[in-house]
């Protein structure tokens, strides 16, 4: 970890997480890499385009970069890093006919930068089954390298939200409209009492959690502090647990398609709103510009950080991926504030439990 | 986690107890513009209730918290920060940026990674004074490139400006990519820009003399070039 990021891993004695004990215990001691989601719910606000030119500057940055489609019903990752629709694809894991996410790692044009693509998907079947899915989550922490980038589908599905949870961060692509600031929200309510759920050990504390995720819920549960409340009254350890895993879940924030003053502000108004509404820390680490060029770059088939590295949105891509190797991971710092309990993995929980 | 209702004035703003009155001010003025009504970060989340509510907290707590007696009556009843997070909530105080290992912890990592403190986004005036000099970066001379940022800046399509000026699109499109050879005669750019600028809200007495300048450099400098080429 500390060769990923140059953040030495806080020390931890009991509160370690499952994620950290589960690096230190793989076959290499410590090169875990680091595992990056990037989401946002909508479609068409620019994860990819985020994802393949974060991906790019941290690998020109000197970092060993691998990017993961996981969006095995809509994969174009491959076309925006120039790479032609490539054999090996992550449908094979999840069609189990190959083991080892290391097989599947295909060369792009870019030093330093590798791809698992998700085409030739199973159109009849194409998201793994969960179990497959704790397994698939487990293998990329074991890839040989220094960050793993994954971009996620649209939708609010289980099966994108587990990757989200799982990362070391999770990144929500926002762009300044009320369609993607909504699917933002809804995405980050699903993630929010997913997460919630899995951290809950009583059956009857967990079915209040499912209660909660139906807005229209007959105990008039509207919001998580409601939620939080109803749970206090049955269990104070089920409560503490709920509003510890709340502390370290950790959402960044990135405004994508920004044109004018207002639209860098949304990002504050939606950290704002996530902290008074949640309850959560959700930090906003970069904005990137609207530009034509942006899209031109897609044409072209080649990230326009590595097109064309002077051009605005480049900076601006830029800054961002030098802020994510400046912050420590949301599960790093979450550690290192204090105890983080065995039980924030949510890893552990993933596999544990459905 | 509290509720709205459980924060303290402090949280509410998300300022920590020892803002200054220019901090309380610029806080509220941040939350006034994210809780009014309408506003794009409360879409589906807050309905007008709950929005008509936080600005009322929000204004009660400017009143008291602008008001140098009645804060130091506030701050006298008001429970220390850390009595009330070890009283019932393991959770670091709201609003409090300094209990916040998210951005204490990169400032001991800075020679490693070559991160920039200043690149972090910590205030909504920093973010947008960076933004506009980041839009903005040409110093003194409008050329081409400062003509597109801005006009992309302040939300504009080339269209938007074909439609109010009247002047061709591919013009403009030749002006912000200073394709000088297939701009008309001076007189016309000279219209066209005042034009642009008026239309995005740049003042074309700066604006037009300055890339006027660069037209005439460049039609000097290809002057000189058939003049050498015949040579």
């Amino acid at each position: 970890m500390s060769s990923t990021t140059g953040v030495p891993r806080p020390p931890s004695a009991s509160g370690e997480s499952f994620t950290a004990s589960y690096r230190s215990s793989s076959a290499n001691p410590g090169t875990g890499a680091r595992l990056l989601a990037i989401g946002g719910g909508k479609g068409g606000v620019g994860k990819t385009f985020v994802t393949a030119n974060l991906a790019t500057a941290l690998a020109r940055m000197g970092k060993r970069v691998v990017v993961v489609d996981v969006d095995l019903e809509g994969a174009n990752l491959h076309t925006t890093l120039g790479v032609q629709t490539p054999h090996r694809s992550l449908a094979d894991f999840v069609s189990e006919r190959e083991e080892d996410l290391g097989k599947l790692l295909i060369d792009t044009p870019l030093p330093n930068l590798r791809l698992i693509a998700a085409t030739h998907g199973n159109l009849a079947d194409a998201q793994p089954s969960h179990l497959r899915r704790v397994r698939l989550l487990r293998g990329l922490r074991q890839l040989d390298a220094d960050v793993v980038l994954l971009d996620l589908g649209a939708g609010s599905h289980a099966s994108v939200l587990d990757y989200f949870l799982v990362s070391d961060d999770g990144i929500l692509v926002l762009q300044p409209e009320p369609t993607s600031v909504e699917n933002a929200y809804t995405f980050l309510r699903a993630a929010f009492y997913r997460r919630m759920r899995l951290a809950m050990v009583g059956h009857g504390v967990r079915q209040l959690v499912t209660m909660a995720m139906d807005q229209r819920n007959e105990r008039g549960i509207r919001t998580p502090l409601d939620l939080l409340r109803e749970i206090e009254a049955t269990d104070s350890a089920e409560a503490r647990r709920f509003v510890e895993t709340m502390r370290v879940f950790r959402p960044r924030i990135i405004v994508n398609g920004v044109r004018t003053a207002e639209d860098v502000k949304l990002g504050f108004a939606v950290s704002s709103v996530c902290k008074k509404y949640f309850g959560v820390e959700a930090e906003y680490i970069g904005y990137v510009n609207y530009d034509d060029e942006a899209r031109q770059s897609v044409s072209a088939r080649r990230p326009i950080v590595d097109l064309r590295q002077d051009a605005d949105v480049s900076i601006y891509l830029q800054r961002i991926a030098r802020k994510l190797l400046g912050l420590p991971s949301a599960q790093a710092s979450a550690g290192a504030s204090g105890a983080a309990p065995a039980s924030a993995g949510a890893e552990a929980q993933l596999g544990g439990n459905r | 986690m509290r509720g709205i209702d459980e924060l303290d004035h402090y949280e509410l703003l998300e300022i920590g107890r020892s803002a200054s009155a220019t901090e309380i001010d610029r806080a509220y003025r941040n939350a006034q513009n994210i809780y009014q009504e309408g506003s794009l970060a409360l879409y589906s989340v807050f309905d007008r209730l709950d929005t008509a509510a936080i600005r009322e907290r929000l204004d009660e707590a400017y009143r008291v918290l602008a008001d140098a007696e009645l804060r130091a009556q506030y701050d006298e009843y008001l429970p220390s920060a850390g009595e009330r997070s070890s009283a019932r909530d393991p959770r670091p105080e709201v609003g409090m940026p300094q209990a916040d290992p998210a951005r204490v912890a990169p400032t001991t990592v800075d020679s490693l990674s070559g991160f920039d403190p200043a690149e972090q986004l910590d205030s909504v005036e920093q973010a947008v004074e960076e933004f506009d000099a980041l839009e903005d970066g040409s110093g003194g001379e409008y050329d081409g490139v400062r003509l597109r940022r801005n006009r992309l800046f302040r939300g504009y399509e080339i269209d938007d400006i074909a439609d109010v000026t009247k002047v061709n699109s591919s013009h403009i499109r030749n002006i912000e990519a200073e394709n000088f050879g297939d701009l008309p005669a001076d007189v016309y750019v000279r219209g066209f820009v005042t034009a642009y600028a008026q239309t995005i809200g740049l003042d074309p007495k700066i604006v037009v003399p300055s890339y006027m300048a660069r037209v005439q450099e460049s039609r000097n400098g290809q002057q000189r070039g058939r003049f050498l080429a015949r040579r």
